[in-house]
């Protein structure tokens, strides 16, 4: 059983190279890949194009790339690449969304009281660190568990929980103090 | 259970029943939903994988070709075989393929075949023969009439549609057309097959067959056959035979009124010069000719 796995994975290695595999690969962590940059790194400095640039350059150097190592070349390339950004325009991030309209019958002081909320959220959420809004993100608006952030991260499950516990302490703090 | 460890759960969806009920009854249980109600709305943009992926492959194709020869020397490889396949099967093809010469109405042709052998080709006449083979069976097929000068080697066959003969020696003369198969043998020894029985024929034998008729003929002195010295030469031949071979030298055709064609003719006439060439087919039979372009009526007088 341990050998034909390590065979399998072995013929993976073989052929990242080729379309499908690469293909799959995409599939598997693409998505991810840009929900991570997203809540990192907020969607001014293009998310979309920079799991582009990552999975172009992981086609470049697919002969050195075995396919277990794909998905943290990727997610390293592309951090590298926003890092880059980030330091090059020293833009300032932030999570924008237009709300959806859930409260059309609520009176005009209620509704004013939700969009402070909201702008409190959303400075909070700047506020947070690049490490804690990643993985609260991930856990609360993508629905993803510990261990699942976990692996996509490469930190052990206890650090996922820190980081998610941490930022919502935060998050209420300064929601309360703001 | 403390609100920390009660909390934790509640963020990795890992509550109970009764823990739920716990959590529930925490006293900041509205402002946690609230918030994280809230922060759905922070949602990332939407994300197409299937679109995405279509990108990124449309980016890549193009450097497929440059930035992995190490993965994709199979495309190239199976170009360049290809085009050495079609290289050889072209050199193979046009190597084995027969050679053709043929000889026009007036026309004679010396042919050297590809070793120290060679074939003079008659008015009229088609040889055939095979460039790639020749090392190990020295075939030429012919229709029409040849002499060949045969260098020494293995057998050396013409075959024709009458008969093959197979040459021992070296100089023969091999003359078919319609009905009419001739070998005459100048030197050496020549072996002719016809209707599977073989006649060998030595210096000055003849072998002749008209009309499926084997005809016996006197011995031949001369060293080479007259056409050679552009003259026909006949002894004792149907007259048609002498008016075929009129016809194939002069590029004319003949129209006989109350002639015999039959009959047996001897006598020659000469290639160059075609009013010396009828008297000389006409005078002795006592015939008469009168020429319209490229028809001749013949007329016993």
């Amino acid at each position: 059983m341990a050998q034909s796995t390590t065979k399998m994975t072995k013929q993976l290695q073989e052929h990242i190279c080729e379309e499908r595999l690469f293909s799959s690969i995409f599939n598997k962590y693409s998505k991810d890949l840009h929900n991570f940059l997203y809540y990192k790194y907020g969607e001014l400095l293009n998310p979309k194009d920079k799991v582009q640039e990552a999975f172009v350059k992981l086609w470049e150097n697919c002969a050195k790339i075995s396919s277990d190592k794909a998905k943290s070349f990727v997610f390293t390339t592309a951090n590298n690449l926003m890092l880059n950004e980030v330091a090059h325009q020293k833009v300032v991030l932030k999570h924008q969304q237009t709300k959806p309209k859930l409260y059309t019958n609520e009176s005009p002081e209620f509704l004013m009281q939700e969009t402070e909320y909201m702008d409190k959220l959303q400075k909070a959420l700047s506020n947070l660190t690049d490490a804690q809004r990643e993985a609260f993100m991930m856990n609360r608006v993508e629905g993803k568990r510990f261990k699942e952030i976990a692996d996509i991260l490469d930190i052990s499950t206890k650090a996922v929980e820190k980081r998610i516990y941490g930022a919502l302490e935060k998050l209420r703090r300064d929601i309360k103090e703001l | 259970m403390n609100r920390e460890v009660l909390i934790s759960k509640w963020l990795d969806n890992d509550l109970n029943d009764q823990e739920l009920e716990a959590f529930k009854n925490l006293e900041d249980y509205d402002d946690l939903i609230k918030l994280s109600n809230s922060v759905q709305t922070f949602k990332a943009d939407e994300y197409d994988t299937p679109k995405e992926l279509e990108r990124v492959l449309s980016t890549i194709t193009p450097i497929t070709i440059g930035a992995k020869k190490q993965t994709h020397w199979f495309k190239p490889f199976m170009r360049i075989a290809a085009i050495l396949a079609i290289c050889f099967s072209l050199y193979y093809y046009t190597t084995t393929l027969n050679t053709n010469i043929t000889t026009d109405v007036a026309q004679k042709t010396t042919v050297d075949l590809p070793d120290e052998s060679s074939a003079i080709l008659n008015a009229k006449s088609l040889l055939v023969y095979n460039k790639k083979s020749w090392e190990n069976e020295r075939d030429v097929a012919l229709d029409g009439e040849a002499f060949f000068k045969v260098a020494k080697g293995s057998s050396f066959n013409v075959i024709t549609k009458s008969g093959t003969v197979t040459v021992y020696g070296t100089q023969f003369n091999v003359k078919q057309r319609d009905h009419y198969f001739e070998v005459i043998c100048y030197e050496g020894l020549v072996g002719v097959t016809y209707n599977s029985k073989e006649t060998k024929l030595k210096a000055g034998d003849s072998f002749l067959n008209i009309d499926g008729k084997i005809i016996a003929k006197e011995k031949e002195n001369r060293p080479t056959p007259s056409w050679l010295n552009n003259e026909s030469q006949f002894k004792s031949m149907p007259y048609k035979e002498v008016l075929a071979e009129f016809e194939r030298q002069y590029g004319i055709t003949f129209s006989l009124q109350n002639i015999d064609n039959e009959q047996l003719f001897t006598g020659n006439f000469t290639h160059d010069n075609i009013d010396i060439a009828l008297k000389s087919i006409t005078l002795p039979l006592q015939l008469t000719y009168s020429k319209t372009n490229h028809t001749i009526i013949l007329k016993r007088e």
